[in-house]
């Protein structure tokens, strides 16, 4: 009967042909997986050098590193079973490298922990707590992957990950039965040899498989660029966007080989997830089959036969794929890159985006409506023309300024701030924001669009800008600093809930209404702005979230330029969203941003059932102001 | 085929105009200028009979400095090289005073084809370019919307009133005034921008063009069109009242 100790058994006293066989196996085991993750470093490195990188801001790249690598946030919080069955395989790793180290070295006669002494005896019953929790992860992570099958693993069955599987199992088997043998019995010579040869065999599979994010994804999320889809600035005469593999970066090579084809991407896809040929995992994995077959610093053209330009372009840039991510990969900088290749150079041929981009370059808005319209609009409720004395200036945007929506939006948001007696001016004249062309690639106009706006800004010398619109606000905060430094702009959630407490107080009636709110795109996964819009949809009603929501909310299908690029192929996002909303229950849906709104609006009126209430929350806020009789009049 | 092109720099669709002290025309400064829109139409033929049959396209236009922009916009849609008569008083000019600044530029080009829109955005006269072939000697069409190259010459499509369209043929080289509508338009790329700046672009200056300023038709005054509501309520059932709006779209509007 084999007795239970707390004592790990090592073999003593290995001969020389034992330790001659050890060394040429390490050597041999070392030398496979060099020359397969060798060759991966070197496509890597050969990659461009990435314009505008720079290591600044080094205590985010800590923290980043701390949380989503060491401490596993990302990959638990947004998977939580299986996220917890992968940390307890990476920290049982990490306890691991101590023990491996040991292990090897009483190979060859000078291990240095002493499983007797008293470190050895804690250190080595620590580890075996991990790796019997490893133990159990990977077991889970084997049921998932081959009885269970999510859909996102992809259809084909991966063996390799089967064998890796079973390596890790092995590897933490043999260790914990070591603590059931004694030094000098024959198992315990066997059970070190059987764990020596799962680790050298493991240790060259790592580089040609997908397990090759356990050596690179700590780097890709360190070296990360920040941000949510930072679109870095193009360098140069000769740069396009992502055309070839000449166009590759450093970054963009290094996320690519880091992918672990989990498939977060996928499942949260709003395009993959209506019958889209789109597959964000598919457009990195395809990424890395370039750099596999034809390699960085070509002339190949990227779309093609290794990614679609089809499904390049079916992305509304929502960024769930990128926010999902556990392995640092940023989805959005690579296909905006694709598409800035594909525009940029001429060779997207698309009639509504023609239309699209020949509208923004002679007129003022994405919708393609005359100027003249905006100033009726502007006439006829009456807004104040910022003049410079007041606080803020109100940024319309396309969707305010033209669309009949988006205008009692505006005109609701306008009255409250009336109420609240904030002072605000509107511009005579406004130019698109260039959201639409800069998600579709078209760096020309969007150039042109954000200086156009930035000299008429500053002409006018607006300090602050509040909008209704998230994607205005992304757009003129961030992605015009490539041109100038715009004016600070916030959107009205986060200006109402500063005066949350002086909001006008809803009737009896409307404090019990159920209100359903969509978090857009733009406002959370891009500025992580939460709160507040339920902040402000709280003074109304009484809000609840659909199943999907905050950095898990499902886009509604207009983003990155989709909205004006007609009729989608498989189901509409906006039906399968609103849908969603719909089935809670809720006697109201609010909005936070005006294309979502039409997106909605659209579905909702689509539908034979009885749909809830559409309102924008500056309008669940409107309703209940002392003036709401002569509401309604945009 | 070696295909000139003319081009007119409009107003933007949607510059608010304001008329000048003079009264006579309006306010350019402030003002966004564009492409006219058939001028646009006729490059796009232009650079689409080149992809198809090789050649060369060149754009023309007359008009101040400003004009420039609209220029290097043909080169960056893919124009291989451009002429700008430099001339800062085209808008006292008679479209026979502007058609003969044109002709001096094309006749020592000696070119295949001669493309121009049908008229412009901003006085919409609709002569320079039927002018212009008169002043070359060449054959000329008007408001085209497909261009064909045959054995012969040429095979355009024109549009006439009410739906109709005609085929003639034309030997050539031709001068064709197109129409807005019959291609789409491709957009403007960066690519096209950068790569435009290295093709050649001509100034000649009017004053060294042998043609004098001496309009036969003169420009007496430019007025803002008045705004007027006529909304007119249509009383009675609705049936009495459809049966009214019918009446009147027949034979007041006469729409239908």
């Amino acid at each position: 009967m084999i007795l239970f100790s707390f004592t790990l058994a090592e073999p003593q006293h290995f001969s020389i042909a034992e330790k001659l066989l050890l060394a040429v196996l390490i050597v041999t085991s070392g030398a496979l997986f060099w020359r397969r993750f060798g060759r991966v470093v070197d496509r890597i490195l050969r990659s461009k050098k990435d314009p505008g990188f720079h290591l600044g801001n080094i205590g985010r790249r800590v923290w980043e590193f701390f949380s989503e690598v060491l401490c596993q946030s990302k990959v638990i919080r947004q998977r939580p079973l299986p996220g917890l069955a992968h940390a307890f395989v990476f920290w049982g790793f990490c306890a691991f490298a101590l023990v491996t180290l040991n292990h090897i070295a009483v190979g060859f006669g000078i291990g240095f922990l002493a499983p007797d002494g008293v470190f050895g005896r804690f250190y080595f019953s620590f580890a075996a707590v991990f790796a019997l929790a490893c133990a159990v992860g990977i077991l889970g992570l084997f049921v998932r992957r081959f009885l269970v099958r999510p859909r996102w693993l992809g259809d084909k069955v991966s063996y390799e990950s089967g064998v890796i599987a079973f390596l890790i199992f092995a590897l933490m088997a043999t260790y914990l039965a070591a603590f059931f043998t004694t030094d000098d019995a024959p198992a315990a010579r066997v059970l070190w040899w059987a764990h020596t040869l799962s680790l050298l065999v493991f240790l060259p599979i790592i580089p040609h498989t997908k397990h090759l994010h356990l050596v690179l994804s700590p780097a890709t999320v360190f070296l990360s660029r920040g941000g949510f889809s930072a679109i870095p600035p193009l360098a140069g005469d000769e740069d396009f966007g992502l055309v070839a593999g000449q166009d590759l970066t450093q970054l963009v090579s290094l996320q690519a080989y880091s992918c672990v084809e989990c498939g977060r991407c996928t499942e949260h896809c709003p395009a993959s997830n209506t019958g889209k040929i789109l597959n964000p995992k598919e457009i990195i994995l395809g990424v890395r089959a370039y750099l596999n077959d034809i390699g960085p610093q070509t002339e190949e053209p990227l779309l093609g036969k290794y990614n679609s330009q089809e499904a390049v372009f079916q992305c509304t840039t929502c960024g769930s794929c990128e926010f999902q991510c556990p392995v640092g990969i940023e989805h959005l900088p690579i296909l905006v890159g694709l598409r800035r290749g594909a525009v940029n150079t001429g060779s997207w041929e698309d009639a509504f985006g023609t239309k699209l981009f020949n509208g923004l370059e002679r007129g003022s808005n994405a919708l393609g409506i005359s100027a003249a319209e905006r100033d009726k609009f502007v006439q006829k409720q009456q807004f104040p023309i910022f003049d410079g004395t007041q606080e803020y200036c109100l940024w319309l945007g396309c969707m305010g300024g033209y669309d009949p929506k988006g205008r009692e939006i505006v005109a609701d948001f306008a009255r409250v701030m009336n109420f609240l007696g904030t002072s605000y001016g509107v511009l005579r004249k406004e130019k698109c924001t260039g959201d639409p062309v800069r998600r579709l690639g078209n760096d020309l106009v969007f150039q042109q669009l954000a200086e156009a706006n930035l000299e008429m800004l500053s002409q006018s010398k607006v300090k602050k800008i509040v909008t209704i619109c998230p994607h205005c606000v992304r757009t003129i905060q961030e992605d015009w600093k490539a041109y100038g430094t715009p004016p600070p702009i916030e959107h009205h959630s986060e200006f109402l809930a500063r005066f949350s407490d002086q909001l006008p107080k809803p009737s009896q009636n409307q404090e019990k209404e159920k209100i359903v709110f969509h978090d857009p795109c733009y406002l959370g996964r891009y500025r992580n702005v939460y709160d507040e819009p339920r902040t402000v949809a709280a003074t109304a009603g009484q809000v609840i979230d659909p199943p999907r929501a905050r950095e898990r909310s499902f886009c509604c299908g207009a983003g990155g330029g989709l909205v004006f690029l007609g009729e989608e192929t498989g189901k509409r996002v906006s039906h399968v969203r609103a849908q969603e909303l719909a089935a809670t229950g809720a006697s109201t849906i609010g909005t936070a941003c005006p294309f979502c709104n039409s997106m909605f609006r659209d579905a909702l009126g689509a539908s034979n059932q009885p749909a809830p209430q559409l309102l924008d929350i500056a309008q669940l806020v409107a309703r209940s102001l002392p003036d709401n009789d002569r509401s309604h009049s945009a | 085929m070696k295909i000139i092109v003319a081009i007119k720099q409009v107003p933007e669709r949607d510059a608010q105009v304001r008329i000048d002290a003079s009264g006579k025309w309006i306010e350019e400064a402030d003002i966004q200028y564009a492409m006219n829109e058939s001028d646009a139409y006729a490059l796009e033929e232009a650079l689409q009979l080149k992809e198809k049959h090789g050649g060369e396209v060149a754009v023309l236009s007359a008009g101040p400095e400003r004009v420039g922009t609209t220029i290097r916009e043909a080169l960056a849609k893919g124009a291989d090289r451009a002429i700008h008569i430099d001339v800062d008083d085209l808008g006292q000019r008679d479209s026979l005073g502007v058609a003969r600044l044109l002709a001096e530029a094309i006749e020592p080009e000696s070119p295949d084809l001669v493309l121009t829109g049908l008229q412009s955005d901003d006085l919409g006269l609709g002569q320079t370019g039927v002018i212009l072939a008169e002043l070359l000697g060449l054959p000329h069409a008007s408001l085209i919307l497909q261009v064909e190259k045959t054995e012969a010459g040429l095979s355009v499509k024109r549009e006439l009133e009410n739906g109709w369209f005609q085929t003639i043929k034309l030997p050539l080289p031709a001068v064709l005034t197109i129409q807005s509508g019959g291609n789409k338009l491709r957009y403007a790329t960066l690519m096209g921008i950068k790569r435009a700046k290295t093709k050649e672009l001509r100034r000649v200056p009017a004053a060294d063009l042998p043609i004098e300023n001496a309009p036969t038709a003169v420009l007496e005054g430019v007025t803002l069109p008045q705004k007027q509501r006529s909304t007119q309520i249509l009383p009675g059932t609705a049936k009495e009242a459809a049966a009214a709006l019918v009446e009147k779209l027949k034979f007041e509007v006469r729409v239908l």
